[in-house]
């Protein structure tokens, strides 16, 4: 298959199975893997920097992937891909608007689906923590330690994720760079 | 009042608001809100583009339970809402494509430029040393939207053991996660015609 087409069919597949927000990054995180377009390294990047500019995660990972791949062309590929379900199913849905509305079916589905996504997004979460924690092959305790203050600092003071993001930037340039660990 | 003129000025403004959806969806939804339901909408739209909160709220409410980007299923729900009554059903498809098209453009342009740049950064010593720092951070930004997402899964108590089975399929055999999102569809359908017909359960609050 041309890469393009193979680039446009991942994406469809990640934005069929995609139900708002953090919940395709476990899918994204096997194509880009089984592909190699990405290594799991740097899905956690395309995470961070995704949460750090406009666009949602779906979107960004696409021109992140696309542009990799197969330059301007691939990211339009990509990104035409994950908005699939957008031009089709959305559009679809937008003409019969008062049919999806109150529809019972479509709240019967979502109740099976949202536990779902807790569970990829908790195996996601495991395989992302033994990237990032243990890269090279032990498990790293000033990663692990600024993880914790990370993790403290999003749920317990509120902070915001650009905030919390550039804080771990400066405090890694200085545990990973400057010191040496 | 032209349609023409009328999708050049929804495309532009959503080009407006796609700058500025940072760290997720809720951000244009905010932006959608304060324009279109408090404030005095577009001159060029029909009607305005005014919206009532009721009608914002569906738009969000069903562009989150069909898959796909959030964001973009609410640009082609406001398009489409937007250009009907002014030209009927084709117009309204285009609408919801050129705030769809004006949305997505500058993500895409802002990502394109970083990853051109992502390689060569990422071979800099204190730049590695910097995203090893960052990446520190991704695991607790993903468990945080997980708790978020905690709230609402469990409608009936099989919904847990829909959670467990996917965890282990996922995890432990690399099930691919379109037949774990097809089964949790499945596992959906069924939970709820047993419940539902059940008195005790008929109408889940």
């Amino acid at each position: 298959m041309p890469i393009l087409l193979k680039l446009y069919w991942s994406f469809v597949k990640i934005g069929f199975t995609s139900f708002g927000g953090l919940s395709m990054i476990p899918l994204i995180s096997s194509e880009m893997t089984s592909h190699g377009w990405m290594t799991a390294a740097e899905v956690s990047d395309i995470v961070a920097i995704a949460e750090m500019t406009p666009g949602p995660l779906g979107l960004n990972c696409a021109t992140f992937a696309g542009m990799r791949t197969a330059w301007l062309p691939g990211a339009a590929a990509a990104n035409l891909g994950v908005l699939t379900p957008t031009l089709t199913l959305c559009a679809l849905a937008a003409v019969f608007f008062e049919h999806f509305r109150n529809s019972r079916r479509l709240a019967q589905i979502m109740t099976g689906v949202r536990p779902a996504c807790v569970g990829m997004v908790a195996g996601v979460l495991i395989s992302l923590s033994l990237v990032n924690y243990a890269g090279g092959g032990a498990a790293s305790l000033p990663a692990i330690a600024l993880g914790l203050l990370n993790l403290l600092l999003l749920v317990k003071f509120k902070v915001s994720i650009p905030k919390v993001l550039g804080l771990s930037a400066l405090l890694g340039l200085l545990l990973f760079g400057v010191l040496g660990l | 009042m032209k349609n023409s003129t009328a999708l050049r000025a929804l495309f532009l403004q959503f080009l407006k608001f796609g700058c500025f959806t940072f760290g997720g969806g809720w951000s244009i939804v905010a932006q959608m809100k304060e324009l279109y339901v408090d404030g005095k909408g577009h001159p060029d739209l029909p009607g305005r583009g005014n919206l009532s909160v009721e009608a914002l709220l569906d738009l969000t409410s069903i562009g989150r339970s069909l898959p796909g980007t959030m964001i973009g299923n609410i640009a082609m729900f406001y398009g489409y809402h937007t250009m009907r009554p002014a030209g009927g059903p084709l117009w309204g498809i285009l609408g919801g494509l050129a705030c769809v098209l004006g949305m997505v453009l500058p993500p895409a342009a802002v990502l394109a430029l970083i990853t051109s740049f992502y390689t060569a950064f990422r071979d800099n010593l204190w730049a590695a040393a910097a995203m090893r720092g960052v990446r520190t951070a991704v695991v607790p930004i993903v468990l945080s939207a997980l708790l978020g997402m905690l709230r609402g899964a469990f409608r009936y108590p099989p919904c847990l053991a829909v959670a467990l089975l996917t965890f282990a399929l996922y995890f432990l055999w690399n099930v691919s996660c379109v037949w774990l999102v097809v089964t949790g569809m499945a596992c959906g359908l069924v939970i709820c015609e047993f419940y539902e017909r059940r008195p005790r359960y008929a109408h889940p609050a």
